[in-house]
């Protein structure tokens, strides 16, 4: 037995394969969606992974130090790594904010996320980036950074965070915030100072305001005024403490210690996942979801439509089958392999065209093989009952109507 | 049989779509995450390192003397400006007095008067010493009462008394005299030393306390700079290690000097080692205070040993180490680490041998079941 | 009557039901014996349709009898389960216009039939190619139906009719559009066809040309058939 459905494509080979690649366009914009999503999820993956982190300790109540700012003095670290269980903590700053090439002016911003990481050692210290496409880590304590590529900016760069200047002297890859910003590493004290010091000029116009201030400008009191100014030019906040763990210990049993003893919000890798993924990407998910719903019914309204009108050219033929003796099954599994095999090749069409348009989108892109497979069975799926109607149609046809009146 | 016609188009098709398939094929296996890793890999060479120190310091005086009144009062006038060269005991300027000269000019007369009054309480008591002399020959020779001796005698004794009272007073008098004296000598400023007026912080006709500083004054051959190293990079931090300091406004000039002291107190708040280092040669042009340097100090070099970059140094669980390329395969190979100089060159006293392969950069997270690729740089880092 | 052709008795076809109903066939009888050429000619609305429908068993008789050579397969009900089968295996048509799959080469239109009734591909080509050159198109055989005239076309479904060796045929107008040169040379074939493959053909038509080729012609009118004697001219 000869198959109907692969003569009939060859037959008409141009009309399928423009179908099928219109479909595959779809189809790619369908997966470039799903890998928006993917990748949003990944990009807060990342983060959670290249903190390097077991457990966070932020400010009691709140979500910090991603979703919600948090604010703890930074010696709290002292205390927690003193729990038990706990291998190293060390105090960590995150900041999104304009960062601008040295010599360039204000056009050269970049958005970021700058990170203050504690003085240590690379691969011991948490938060320090786990791995660099170029360059070394920081080694000074003041004055040098490590880059993501993303940011654009290259080896040896200056670059400026409110009043201090820094030389890139690493970059790294794939170390971003969880809304795809690219992370700049620089040393903690040099990050409290931005994070917390404004400008000159509102210093200054904040000095002022303190001389102008009797209370702390009494003249029998001759230190008190410098006091004063010194206090309110240091910051001893950071937004977190991240803690990784002595193997053999539980996150949950020592994150649970450190909130008993020192009144502490704890989260461990996976609370911190289920808040990043639950509460700061939910809106966009949904969104997304309603979009994939939307290209699906697309996708399967052209399949059908399709389907329908290469079956309507081909009624007389299908009714004179009939009368000679096919069998109704053999029509109806012609029109379906032939909706099947517009699937392929959208399939096909749609995963090449996704691949590479992937790396063209600003955000993170990231197509994974399970929702390649997922995706090739719904799309076969949608083509079989795509081509339901057409196949109702055939089968309806009466074989008499081929014998004229 | 008869399917030429068919073969000329099926082939056409054939052609079309095979390639279509590889390339279908190609994208699945070499891209996303099932696609290898690029990695970076360096030998380990031998190297002798010479660590470093780096801190932020801050340009001070050794001694700044703060000069000014010990009492409250008003300022008269100042013979200083900023800048000004002095001397030590160049009176840099004056209180105001207030009432004190008269105050003086009071004591004076009171003194005066004091002694005024003893010439008095003296001339008496010289008639009542020569009446009771003479008293007392008149009653050896009966000529008068023993009553009359015995008045005189009286009047002698208060006499004396009343002497030793004005003496007394004058006494007090002129100590007061003089207290005040040393009261209107320091409301003059006297400089203590020779050096550089650096601040004048109250202006002619300001009412300063006690103890407030008018005028400081610091030596300007003796600027040192006040330098802070993380606590947990300042290892081997001693006095006499040759030192380079970059001024911030002299950033291209490096100026030498060396560690003068570790300051036995270090910051508990910030986790800082403080330290004084000094310039070995004076600068011409002097820094102003307060100007920030970034001080670098170089420790004695070590011998050569086996030596990584330090962005080779992994974590995998709590362990540091190194992923080593062992016939092709990762290996994870924890270390032990030595010291490092600022460059980012690690010594490593375990773990590793000279000529090992270690990845140095890698596009993701290693773990041991990563399948990797070797090339000469990650894309999109530049050269 | 020989054993094989095609037999008829009081088939009669209702349409709906109580006042409305009407009777396209009252009682038809019909022979026709292996190897014969028969015409059934009659005017539009007198049940020639009708009565095609009921010989090629795509619609269901009311009352009456059929019979293929030896086999009831009608008898007040059909007696034979499969009807598509039966059209597959026993009965072959040609139609007015050839209605050939456009996309299925000569040979594969033909073969087509073979492959439905379970031969394998080789074979049901071969066998195909072999009716092909009987009907004089083997030289057509792997194009596509678009690039015949339609005299070949018309040839080809002919063979089509004939690859499963049906013991009758049904030819409904078969000549209309042909020319009386094709037309003859059409009439010429089914006979020739009939004879060496013993297939009784029933010729529905009203083409003048070809009806004084008959041997026998029945004609139809009011739903009942009358048999009359043809000239049997030789086409």
């Amino acid at each position: 037995m000869i198959s109907l459905a692969g003569r009939d494509i060859l037959h008409t080979w141009g009309k399928f394969v423009f179908t099928g690649i219109g479909l595959g366009l779809l189809i790619g914009v369908t997966l470039v969606m799903a890998g928006v999503y993917r990748g949003m999820v990944d990009d807060g993956k990342a983060l959670l992974n290249n903190s390097g982190a077991d457990l966070w300790v932020v400010q009691k109540d709140t979500l910090g130090p991603y979703a919600e700012s948090s604010s703890i003095n930074d010696d709290v670290y002292r205390a927690v790594r003193a729990m038990p269980g706990v291998a190293q903590a060390a105090n960590v700053t995150y900041l999104t904010m304009q960062v601008r090439k040295a010599d360039g002016g204000r056009e050269q911003d970049v958005r970021a996320m700058v990170v203050g990481i504690a003085p240590g050692q690379p691969g011991l210290t948490p938060g320090w980036p786990p791995y660099l496409v170029a360059g070394r880590q920081i080694t000074r304590g003041h004055y040098e950074a490590v880059a993501d590529i993303a940011s654009g900016f290259k080896l040896g760069e200056r670059i400026g965070i409110r009043r201090g200047h820094y030389t890139v002297v690493g970059l790294t890859r794939r170390t971003v915030s969880s809304s795809g910003d690219p992370m700049i590493f620089i040393p903690l004290k040099d990050a409290q100072e931005a994070q917390f010091l404004k400008d000159n000029d509102a210093i200054w116009q904040s000095r002022r305001r303190t001389e102008a201030n009797p209370v702390f400008n009494r003249p029998g009191v001759p230190g008190l005024l410098d006091a004063v100014i010194a206090s309110q030019s240091t910051n001893a906040f950071v937004n977190a403490v991240l803690v990784t763990l002595k193997p053999g210990h539980a996150p949950e049993e020592v994150a649970e210690s450190i909130r008993r003893w020192k009144r502490l919000t704890v989260y461990t890798r996976a609370q911190m996942e289920g808040i990043l993924i639950g509460k700061l990407i939910a809106t966009s998910a949904k969104q997304i979801g309603m979009f994939l719903v939307i290209l699906g019914v697309v996708s399967a309204a052209i399949v059908a439509f399709i389907i329908y009108t290469l079956t309507m050219d081909k009624i007389r033929e299908i009714a004179v089958l009939k009368l000679i003796g096919t069998r109704n099954l053999t029509i109806a599994s012609m029109i379906m392999q032939q909706a099947l095999a517009l699937g392929v090749i959208g399939f096909v069409v749609g995963k090449i065209t996704a691949t590479f348009a992937a790396p063209l989108f600003p955000k993170y892109v990231l197509l994974m093989p399970l929702d390649s497979v997922v995706g090739f069975f719904a799309v076969l799926a949608i083509c079989v009952l795509a081509s339901l109607v057409a196949i109702r149609m055939a089968l309806k046809v009466d074989p008499a109507e081929a014998i004229g009146g | 049989m008869s399917r030429f016609p068919l073969r000329g188009r099926t082939l056409a098709l054939i052609a079309a779509i095979v390639p279509l398939l590889i390339l279908f094929i190609y994208v699945g296996l070499r891209s996303g995450p099932l696609a290898p890793v690029a990695v970076t890999v360096t030998s380990v060479t031998s190297e002798a390192v010479s660590p470093a120190l780096f801190g932020i310091g801050t340009v001070e005086a050794r001694h700044t003397h703060k000069i000014g009144p010990i009492f409250a009062g008003r300022i008269q006038r100042l013979d200083v400006q900023v800048g000004d060269q002095v001397k030590a005991g160049q009176v840099l300027g004056e209180m105001d007095p207030v009432d004190l000269e008269d105050r003086g000019r009071s004591l004076e007369a009171a003194v005066r008067r004091a002694e005024a009054v003893l010439r008095e309480a003296e001339a008496r008591h010289a008639f009542a010493s020569t009446q009771a002399q003479r008293y007392d020959e008149l009653y050896a020779s009966h000529s008068v009462s023993e009553e009359l001796r015995g008045t005189k005698r009286q009047e002698l004794q208060i006499a004396a008394a009343a002497r030793a009272v004005a003496q007394a007073e004058v006494v007090r008098v002129r100590s007061d005299r003089e207290g005040l004296g040393v009261q209107q000598g320091s409301l003059r400023l006297v400089a203590p030393v020779d050096g550089l007026v650096v601040a004048r912080e109250a202006d002619p006709g300001t009412t300063v306390v006690a103890g407030q500083a008018v005028v400081e004054i610091i030596d300007p051959s003796s600027l040192w700079m006040n330098v802070r190293f993380d606590q947990i990079s300042a290892a081997g931090l001693r006095r006499d290690l040759p030192a380079q300091i970059v001024l911030s406004s002299r950033s291209g000039q490096p100026l030498k000097g060396h560690v003068l002291r570790v300051e036995p107190k270090a910051d508990a708040v910030t986790e800082e080692t403080l330290a004084k280092v000094v310039f070995d040669t004076q600068p011409e042009s002097l820094p102003p205070l307060g100007e920030l340097a970034e001080v670098t100090v170089n420790l004695p070099a070590l011998p050569a040993a086996p030596t990584v970059a330090n962005a080779a140094l992994r974590r995998l669980g709590e362990q540091t180490g190194v992923w080593k390329l062992v016939d092709g395969d990762l290996q994870f190979v924890p270390v032990k680490l030595g010291a490092s100089d600022l460059n980012g060159r690690v010594q490593v006293r375990e773990g590793v041998a000279v000529g090992d392969q270690v990845v140095t950069y890698s596009e993701k997270t290693l773990t041991a079941k990563s399948r990797i690729k070797v090339v000469d740089h990650i894309a999109g880092a530049p050269r | 009557m020989r054993g094989k052709g095609i037999r008829l008795e009081g088939l009669r076809k209702r349409y709906g039901e109580g006042d409305t109903a009407v009777d396209a066939l009252k009682g038809v009888d019909m022979e026709v014996a292996p190897g014969e050429v028969v015409g059934l000619i009659g005017p539009s609305g007198s049940g020639k349709s009708t009565l095609l429908k009921c010989l090629g068993a795509v619609i269901d008789p009311t009352a009456g009898r059929m019979m293929l050579g030896d086999e009831v397969i009608y008898d007040n009900g059909w007696k034979v389960r499969d009807l598509r089968a039966l059209r597959r295996d026993k009965i072959g048509f040609v139609f007015q216009a050839p209605y050939l799959i456009p996309f299925l080469d000569v040979t594969d239109n033909v073969a087509l039939l073979r492959m439905l009734a379970g031969v394998k591909n080789q074979e049901a080509r071969q066998q195909a190619l072999d009716l092909l050159t009987a009907l004089d198109v083997q030289h057509r055989a792997s194009a596509m139906p678009s690039q015949l005239s339609g005299g070949e076309q018309q040839r080809v479904a002919i063979a089509r009719g004939l690859v499963n060796r049906p013991p009758v045929i049904l030819a409904d107008e078969p000549t209309a559009p042909l020319d009386s040169e094709r037309a003859m040379s059409v009439i010429r074939i089914l006979n020739e066809m009939a004879q060496k493959y013993e297939t009784a053909i029933i010729v529905v038509t009203h083409d003048e040309k070809i009806i004084p080729t008959f041997k026998r012609i029945y004609h139809i009118r009011d739903g009942v058939t009358h048999e009359e004697v043809g000239m049997g001219r030789a086409p």
